[in-house]
């Protein structure tokens, strides 16, 4: 009975406002096309996808760290001090693997600190993050001091700007593959349903015997680990780097996860969604672009949508609660 | 339970767990004395003050925020956009007076908004706060088209300056902290804030508005943000888009200094000074001992960081001794 009722809350909400937001997304993209003759360009399509990806790679850390125990807001930071570290290592003759490697240890292992500071120091995410972001930004300015690093080798840019097959890009693939794998751990291994016990319920899952600290841990590690995968192919793409790369990601990425349905109370969500998010956000940032909003704007539209999408969020789950109750 | 929170409140307890601020403070000031001698000057104590009364206006309102369980992470941009409705409206020709209440007003009105949100509408308070952060920075944008707006208006300048040996801003910041302290501890304002801090439904339960007064707390912290947004305008001669970056976790950070737990609404206003001062030592120190200014920011991060863990590490440690002395 209690396990079946588990299920029906967790699958529930996903499916119906899973549809809601696809629906949504065909609306935003039928009204773009409207709006502007070139966005369903084939080259408009895949150029928006591609720019969604790194977005969704983020968003997959924060959907995690979300479900677990809030979010981490340090992604920006991270994303921007791993990849400073890589160009530096690059530009330094190091091997363009080795120095992948380096930045997503590094990522790895700030997001381990992020999990330390939660749960050995007792800091809530949100207040040990959003401090840690401030540290970090500093930090990769102090390395650039203002400068920007840019024109990397081909092989280095391969994972940013090649194409695997047709009009498929890498980022592409690094998001396919991402996504899965964020969708394989939250829904088929224990380490996952160890990620929703803990974020429904913290006290509950520690003394049905799971290990809540271990599973903060590993939560924030992956979400850094995440933002140094989406450093490494944003430099790639853009071919350049700078102090503030990541200074403007935090908000969309964010939004992006709420958009895709993951509860701000944590304990339930999904990636698939987020990935809807994201290419939602990206339609409409690349809609901002295609008529010209300016750019000051670009922050109040992206806060806006973040509180009428949460609040959105709350008024379904109010609803579905209502049902529930009824049956 | 009531008598607990009295307890959590009584002076003595509050200075008790402070002991590890104040040693970390008097040690950084002792450090920076010995790499200058210039730092424990007259001249450099008076500009600490100067310094350090725009901050303590901003953290006394995230302080409530926080005794009330709740988070304000839009304060910084509060403090922005009223800076620059302030300038406009001075510089507009409108007398210093209306000036003052615009900005005032500004801040009233951002925070009834945040508040609507996270009091009305059940919005988590990091997300509500975040997501208008990004409204009001766009908004700041706007107004100004990201470029600052100085002004030349003597009587507006003058809150900012000095009267011979005194600044005018270290007066007007003391005095509305201890007016802030006042309200705290002498109105039903401050003893429901604390009470929904410890206990929201229990308050609810004893007949208290807790809908209202929750609203109520965001509203005043965006309304005493608003003034020091003036302040620090007429401080710095112009309203910048940008200047307010950052300022909410340094507000939020000497809350946490300051002895103020994010559990239970344990803690107050007044050791929030002590956080105050921490962070201006740092953040003048660094200054005074000239180090060059593009270590500083992530010098300050990493210092606040340690702080808060030695802080927050040991007063938890020495209130779980507490706990098991206890029958």
């Amino acid at each position: 009975m209690m396990q079946k009722r588990s299920l029906v809350s967790m699958m529930d909400p996903n499916i119906v406002s899973g549809v809601g937001r696809v629906f949504a997304l065909l609306l935003i993209c039928i009204a773009m096309g409207f709006a502007s003759p070139v966005f369903f360009t084939a080259r408009n399509i895949s150029l928006i996808i591609t720019n969604a990806s790194i977005m969704a790679i983020l968003g997959v850390g924060l959907t995690i760290t979300v479900i677990t125990c809030g979010p981490d807001l340090s992604v920006g930071s991270i994303l921007t001090i791993t990849a400073v570290v890589a160009v530096i290592l690059v530009k330094a003759n190091v091997h363009f693997l080795i120095a992948f490697m380096i930045a997503l240890c590094m990522g790895t292992a700030l997001g381990f600190l992020n999990g330390i500071l939660v749960t050995k120091v007792g800091l809530p995410p949100f207040i040990s993050t959003y401090g840690l972001q401030w540290a970090l930004f500093g930090f990769a300015y102090v390395i650039l001091k203002g400068y920007v690093i840019y024109n990397f080798d081909a092989d280095f840019r391969f994972i940013g700007n090649g194409y695997l097959i047709g009009p498929i890009s890498m980022p592409i693939v690094v998001m396919v593959i991402v996504v899965f794998l964020g969708w394989f751990v939250l829904r088929k291994t224990t380490i996952g349903r160890m990620f929703y016990a803990t974020g429904a319920n913290r006290d509950a899952a520690r003394m049905s015997g799971i290990d809540t600290g271990k599973a903060i841990l590993l939560a924030f590690s992956i979400s850094g680990f995440l933002s140094a995968l989406a450093g490494i192919v944003l430099v790639a793409r853009i071919n350049a780097c700078q102090a503030d790369i990541g200074k403007n990601l935090l908000l969309p990425s964010l939004a992006t996860v709420y958009m895709g349905g993951t509860r701000a109370t944590g304990g339930q969500g999904g990636v698939f969604g987020t990935l809807v998010g994201a290419v939602i956000m990206t339609v409409v940032e690349n809609g901002m672009n295609l008529l010209g909003v300016p750019s000051v704007w670009r922050n109040a539209i992206i806060g806006t949508l973040i509180i009428l999408t949460v609040l959105a969020n709350i008024a379904v789950s109010k609803q579905l609660e209502k049902a529930g109750s009824k049956m | 339970m009531m008598k607990g929170k009295i307890e959590g409140l009584s002076p003595i307890r509050i200075l008790r767990s402070l002991q590890p601020v104040f040693w970390v403070t008097l040690f950084l000031m002792l450090v920076f004395n010995f790499f200058s001698s210039r730092f424990l000057s007259l001249h450099n104590i008076i500009n600490l003050f100067q310094q350090g009364a725009v901050l303590l206006i901003v953290a006394a309102a995230s302080t409530l925020v926080i005794l009330s369980e709740g988070l304000d992470l839009s304060l910084g941009s509060v403090l922005t956009l009223a800076g620059i409705t302030s300038v406009m409206t001075v510089n507009g020709g409108a007398p210093v007076s209306v000036a003052i209440g615009v900005g005032v007003l500004t801040g009233l009105l951002c925070g009834a908004l945040t508040g609507t949100l996270i009091a009305v509408f059940n919005m988590q308070p990091f997300i509500a706060t975040l997501g208008i952060q990004g409204v009001y920075y766009g908004i700041s944008l706007v107004l100004t088209d990201s470029v600052a707006i100085l002004t030349k208006n003597k009587t507006f300048i003058f809150f900012g300056s000095r009267i011979g040996y005194i600044p005018m801003a270290a007066i007007i910041g003391v005095g509305v902290f201890l007016l802030i302290l006042y309200v705290f501890h002498h109105t039903p304002f401050g003893r429901y804030v604390v009470a929904i801090g410890g206990n929201e439904s229990g308050t609810r339960l004893s007949g208290v508005n807790t809908t209202f007064w929750k609203w109520f707390v965001y509203t005043f912290a965006g309304g005493i943000t608003g003034f020091a947004g003036v302040l620090l305008a007429a401080r710095l001669e112009a309203a910048d888009p940008i200047v307010g970056v950052g300022w909410e976790f340094d507000a939020i950070a000497a809350t946490i200094l300051g002895g103020t737990s994010f559990q239970k609404g344990k803690g107050g206003v007044a050791g929030t000074a002590l956080g105050v001062l921490l962070i201006t030592v740092v953040r003048n120190g660094l200054n005074v001992i000239r180090t060059p200014s593009i270590l500083q920011p992530a010098l300050i991060g990493t210092i606040l960081i340690i702080a808060i863990v030695i802080q927050v590490g040991l007063s938890m440690r020495s209130i779980e001794k507490e706990g098991k002395n206890r029958p």
